[in-house]
């Protein structure tokens, strides 16, 4: 297989940035999955596309607004009515969700090219999404394994929370870049590393 | 030490020196001195020069209220006007410049107006630059010149010309409680919330949390307020659930209880620390607001009230007490209300001498006579004062006595003092309250205006609500040993002798008199909205702080009304200044969100010029050594036709439109029709909006019987979908299809001309590309160097031409097999500006041409219409108005002169028409390698009937006039044959 | 302003996207009837009070959401998915 190109690759600066004053407050990487996909569910079929989903990802995804669940190599979670996303690190999990997925139950679509998938782990990751996105990211209102969309301008963005002090971030590949340069500086005050 | 430092006390640190420059002077203050302190500790009495008067003026306030000490603080090139020197923190190395004067301070010229008496009264613009001018200067352009002199002599700071170099950044922020203000009424508001577990926000304006128990004397719970404000704040920086931010002011007050608040992180640092913004905008989203914003001191009107010398009472006891700072060392204090006791006292602890305390009132509360044996100095109750002397500095003022609002002249005499403390009575701060909806409440015995019910989720507390006393601020709970003074003042704003005897302002910062207040009475701008921009009073940039009540309060009074008829403006965003940097923070400058495609690396190492479309960079030429953009669009849309180009195409919208009913939602989207199309194969499809105008067009792919990948412009991508969405969701929720925005998923090249082909064949493996098995507006789906393709033979160019698609990842790495393939038929990569050409030669229409005023029709594109089915749009596009004769349609022109053409000149019929007898406008231009000229695509009335006729283009604004013919827009190849071959 | 959306919850204006009157109904798409179409592309009443209006959750879920919203006080009255309502309607 040909490899995915990363869109941050000029701009990905591994090592330490910003403020040293207290080390680094924050890490960031870009996690490459090799599928990220999204599954889409006719009204009252909700059931079956998730059970497709478990099924193919052995997870357990809740059919709750938001609700998701993750492991080492892959995640899932609601972030629209009927709509998931499925993320695994190898490839391929688009035809196997087609395959699962027939068309009286919903839609597959492969976004595996079209996201890019970045990672911010640390004390104050709260504190510096908070300077982009109008959402609470405090743990009783964003828990664990939790996901939901929103947009800093024109930036759409899924995000899932993947520990107290870690969330995952899928935005538009053509965005990502400038999305990810932003991101950093937004974080330079707390000092931050690149992994 | 300085003349006016105190020898002890006030909460700065003695032993930390700070150095700062004033007007070229270095001066030097201690950490926790404001610049206003600092100043007053070095014996600069005058500040600044009044608005219109240039009247010399000092400092005033001790907060945000400040109407005269306004400063600009230099930083490098940047100049801040305008900031009120009672809200800057002096750092080593502050600059700071007066305002409004020439050539300095203490000599300015422009205090002649104040020797021009009421020339600048109000409403003087209206009255002399209204109207004709007559006589011997009739028909100069006199007043403009005169306006020139006016506007430089009237005014405050100047704004610098440097683009502003700082970092802000905004911050969204979550809390259960939010508590504005932290005097004991906000601190004690916050530890109860604390208490209780929640989650609280406590936002502070200045450096230092405490509000008034930094200065006022008192006992909470057998601690100095001192010692309990730093035991409270303490304990809240301990807790868990108490986000403290000081240097921040809370502006707005907005629907739902969401809060806009601007913290000043770095102004009060000589250098910010790495990422760190100088200011932070904070949109705050509060489920309770504890408003306890204090209250403002308001001034007593009388002659000369404005003196260098003179300032509010509260304010110089918070110098005296607060910042170890004397305002005067022989002072006089004139005051309505008990409050000013309490600053006699604090004035008299810190060595300042009490001459004398003036009471307008006859009796005052055994607490206040108290206060006064404790101050020293003599008591004259039942007195006013009438006058003040000085210029640069007070230095007597006259006193008389005053009874029933009457002035007599027995036993008039002056004292001499060097400083007059005025308290006026005291203004709630209730200008977030209001913000939030209901309209003041006038409060007869405090003579203040309340706030009002709540309309939002807020409560109040301690000044704010008219709660004076440090025990009623805190609330029951604690135990406070305080002066049992009586906070009502006597019902008297404004000194008027019966004798004119100087100007007495009400608002300092725009020079507003008493007069001026009645004169806009005389004159009928007596309604409060009126009187306020007639005169401009409280519509400076200290927002009438100080200055509206006693306005209202004169107004009132000259129409013989009481003041709560009188009325009062609504308090608006934002509270204090708002720097505009803070607002826009993020989205200018390098942080403005930008678009990239999966090949934007290659095109930037291959020489491309970019031009920005929308968010999104494409490559506009590459220009190969010296050439001009002409030569250079001219050379590569040449090789197109000659040879094989190749363009990047990825930002084409494109939509994912999936589901059993994806070809019938198609039918009803677009125009023609799409449910017949087969597996694989394209069609170019147009759609309306629903009153018949032309909204987008592009090609849609079948890839299989309920999938589709639809294209459409790069500018409307986003229109589209949220327009596919609407219908889904708001018109046809019966149908089952989803739309997912696929835009970034794909990378795409065009590979177009003669040996388009050939270039695919050498690098396409696993399809077929001969005219069977990929016919015009066929797809297949094969590899290029190993990653997945989908290649549909379409034409933008009119030549052969092929858009090949690939995952966005595997973008640079098939484009790079692709130049590969084409090296030996020189394949040619081009940009938006050979795109434009290759397509104005085939007459092909975009977003010039689909402009929102277009019919189908306008196009020749009514053979898209289909007459079997029903789409959005259908209904109206044979309306009258979309069908008349004299609607402008798509024609091609010709330079006749071999001069370029421009986008948007008019066309007219004969040279000597003007402008306005235009019959149409040119929408796109290049010059055409094909045919050799200069040509254009145009919207003309009448279109197709005036194809051979000649035509002018009038162009005044570019100065380009000249002959074009009027023909066909397909220009190349109007048979297609290339294409298709 | 706050809308509360039933997917994610409350969230700020900046997130949404203004659609459009909610009451008009689309005349049968068949039809030819100019006054009728004419009605529902252009006429809108300016209501003072409460107003039924499409929002699109555009920086979020998508949705497409039916509210009725005071224009006098921007409080949020009711709020539904459109899709629901257009069924609800429909079923009418």
């Amino acid at each position: 297989m040909v490899e995915i190109v990363s869109a941050l690759e000029p701009v990905y600066r591994r090592g330490a940035h910003g403020n040293r004053d207290g080390g680094s407050a924050i890490t960031l990487w870009e996690t490459q999955p090799g599928s990220i996909v999204q599954v889409t569910s006719w009204p009252g079929k909700e059931g079956a596309a998730l059970a497709a989903i478990n099924a193919a990802a052995s997870l357990d995804v809740t059919a709750d607004a938001g609700a998701g669940v993750f492991s080492d190599t892959r995640s899932a979670f609601g972030f629209a009515p009927g709509r998931w996303l499925m993320v695994d690190q190898a490839e391929g999990m688009g035809d196997t969700l087609r395959d699962r997925i027939d068309t009286q139950t919903g839609t597959v679509t492969d976004l595996s090219h079209g996201r890019t998938a970045i990672a911010i782990e640390g004390e104050r990751a709260e504190w510096v999404l908070s300077k982009l996105f109008a959402l609470d990211f405090s743990l009783a209102a964003f828990p664990v394994s939790v996901g939901k969309s929103t947009a800093h301008h024109e930036f759409f963005t899924l995000i899932q929370r993947t520990a107290t002090d870690r969330f995952d971030l899928y935005v538009y590949r053509s965005f990502a870049r400038s999305f990810w340069q932003l991101l950093c500086t937004s974080a330079e005050e707390v000092g931050y590393t690149v992994d | 030490m300085t003349a006016h430092r105190t020898q002890r006390g006030g909460r700065i640190d003695r032993s930390r020196i700070i150095r700062f420059t004033f007007d070229g002077t270095a001066m030097s203050g201690h950490s926790g001195d404001t610049l206003a302190s600092a100043l007053m500790a070095n014996g600069i009495s005058v500040v600044g020069r009044s608005f219109k008067y240039h009247r010399p003026r000092g400092i005033f306030a001790a907060g945000i209220d400040e109407p005269n000490a306004l400063v600009t603080v230099i930083r490098g090139k940047l100049r801040e006007p305008n900031v009120p020197a009672t809200q800057i923190e002096i750092y080593d190395g502050l600059t700071v410049e007066s305002q409004n004067r020439f050539p300095s301070l203490s000599f300015d010229v422009g205090a002649i107006n104040g020797l021009a008496g009421n020339l600048f009264a109000a409403g003087f613009y209206y009255k002399t630059f209204m109207g004709p001018v007559v006589g011997p200067l009739k028909g100069t352009r006199f007043w403009m010149f005169c306006e020139q002199f006016i506007r430089r002599a009237a005014g405050l700071g100047r704004a610098g010309y440097e683009a502003d170099t700082d970092r802000y950044e905004k911050m969204f922020a979550f809390c259960d409680v939010l508590v504005v203000g932290s005097g004991p009424a906000g601190l004690a508001a916050a530890q109860r919330a604390a208490a209780e577990g929640k989650r609280v926000i406590l936002a502070e304006q200045d450096g230092t949390l405490g509000g008034a128990l930094r200065w006022r004397s008192a006992t909470i719970d057998g601690q100095p307020a001192a010692e309990w404000l730093d035991t409270t704040e303490a304990e809240l920086r301990a807790a868990g659930n108490v986000t403290i931010l000081p240097r921040t002011t809370v502006w707005g007050y907005y629907d739902d209880n969401q809060f806009a608040a601007l913290e000043r992180v770095t102004d009060h640092k000589s250098a910010p620390a790495i990422g760190e913004p100088r200011h932070r905008q904070w949109t705050i989203r509060a489920k309770d607001v504890v408003l306890a914003t204090g209250a403002f001191e308001r001034p007593i009107v009388f002659p000369g009230n404005d003196r260098p010398g003179i300032l509010l009472a509260g304010a110089a006891a918070r110098y005296a007490a607060q910042f170890g700072t004397l305002p005067g060392r022989r002072v006089a204090i004139f005051t309505n209300n008990d409050s000013a006791y309490e600053a006699a006292v604090a004035l008299r602890d810190a060595g300042a001498e009490i001459a004398a305390i003036v009471d307008l009132r006859a009796g005052i509360s055994p607490a206040a006579r108290d206060l006064a044996r404790q101050a020293g100095g003599e008591l004259l109750l039942g007195h006013a004062v009438t006058n003040a002397g000085g210029t640069k500095r007070l230095r007597e003022i006259d006193v008389q006595p005053f009874a029933g609002g009457t002035i007599t002249d027995r036993g008039k005499r002056s004292i001499v003092v060097d400083c007059l403390a005025v308290s006026g009575g005291w203004s709630p701060a209730i200008h977030l309250a209001s913000q939030a909806g209901a309209a003041p409440v006038w409060d007869e015995a405090l003579q203040a205006f309340l706030p009002p019910a709540p309309s939002q989720r807020w409560t109040g507390a301690g000044a704010f609500a008219g709660k004076f006393s440090t025990a009623d601020a805190l609330g029951g709970e604690f135990e406070v040993d305080e002066a049992e003074i009586d906070y009502a003042p006597a019902p008297v704003f404004e000194i008027r002798p019966a004798k004119k005897s100087g100007k007495s302002f009400v608002d300092f910062q725009h020079d507003v008199t008493a007069s001026d207040i009645r004169l806009a009475n005389r004159e009928g701008f007596q309604s409060v909205e009126h009187l306020k921009r007639y005169t401009t009073l409280g519509m400076a940039t200290d927002q009438g702080k100080t200055s509206n009540v006693p306005g209202l309060a004169i107004m009132a009074a000259a129409r013989g009304i009481p003041i709560s008829q009188a009325g009062t403006t609504r308090f608006r965003p934002p509270f204090s200044a708002v720097s505009i940097g803070s607002l826009a923070a993020d989205t200018h400058g390098h942080f403005k969100p930008e678009r990239l495609t999966p090949m934007h690396d290659w095109h930037m190492q291959h020489g491309a010029r970019m031009y920005s479309a929308g968010l999104w960079y494409r490559p506009m030429i590459y220009g190969a050594g010296g050439e001009t953009i002409e030569q250079a669009y001219v050379r590569e849309a040449a090789a197109v036709r000659e040879s094989v180009g190749i363009v990047d195409v990825s930002t084409l919208g494109k939509i994912a439109v999936q589901g059993p009913d994806a070809g019938a939602f198609l039918d009803r989207v677009y125009t023609n029709m799409f449910s017949t199309l087969p597996v694989m194969k394209a069609r170019y499809g147009l759609m309306l909006r629903e009153e018949g105008i032309a909204f987008d067009d592009g090609t849609t792919w079948r890839l299989g019987e309920h999938e589709f990948l639809m294209t459409t412009t790069t500018a409307n991508a986003g229109k589209v979908m949220q327009h596919l969405e609407y219908y889904l969701d708001c018109v046809w929720p019966d149908l089952r299809v989803h739309v997912t925005s696929v835009t970034d998923e794909w990378a795409g090249g065009a590979v177009a001309g003669p040996n388009a082909r050939k270039v695919l064949e050498v690098c396409v493996d696993g399809t077929a590309l001969d005219n069977d098995a990929l016919p015009f507006m066929g797809i297949v789906r094969g590899e290029i160097a190993g990653a997945p393709v989908l290649i549909c033979r379409l034409s933008f160019s009119g030549e052969l031409a092929y858009e090949v698609y690939c995952g966005a990842g595997h973008g640079t790495h098939v484009w790079d097999a692709l130049m590969a393939a084409g090296k030996p038929f020189a394949i040619t990569p081009y940009g938006l500006e050979a795109l434009g050409t290759l397509r104005i030669e085939k007459g092909h229409v975009t977003g010039a041409e689909i402009d929102g005023r277009t019919s189908p029709r306008d196009l020749y594109l009514d053979w898209m219409l289909s007459k079997k089915k029903p789409y959005i749009g259908s209904a109206m596009v044979d309306r009258e108005g979309l069908v008349a004769e004299d609607r402008v349609r798509l024609v091609g022109i010709v330079s006749l002169d071999d001069r370029p053409l421009n986008g948007g000149a008019h066309i007219v019929e004969r040279l000597e028409d003007e402008p306005r007898d235009s019959i149409g406008h040119i929408t796109a231009v290049c010059y055409s390698p094909a045919l050799g000229k200069y040509i254009g695509l145009a919207l003309v009335k009448g279109g197709k009937t005036r194809h051979g006729q000649r035509a002018h283009i009038s162009d005044p604004l570019r100065n380009r006039f000249g002959p074009v013919e009027i023909v066909s827009h397909h220009f190349f190849d109007p048979e297609g044959s290339r294409m298709h071959g | 302003m706050l809308i509360p959306c039933p997917y994610c919850g409350p969230r700020d204006l900046s997130e949404f996207t203004y659609q459009g009157d909610a009451t008009r109904v689309r005349p049968d798409p068949g039809s030819t009837d100019q006054a009728a179409w004419n009605a529902y592309v252009y006429d809108r009443v300016n209501t003072a009070g409460d107003h039924s209006e499409f929002w699109q959750h555009s920086g979020g879920c998508r949705a497409h959401l039916r509210i009725v919203r005071s224009t006098l006080t921007h409080e949020v009255k009711s709020v539904a998915y459109a899709r629901d309502s257009i069924h609800e309607r429909s079923r009418a």
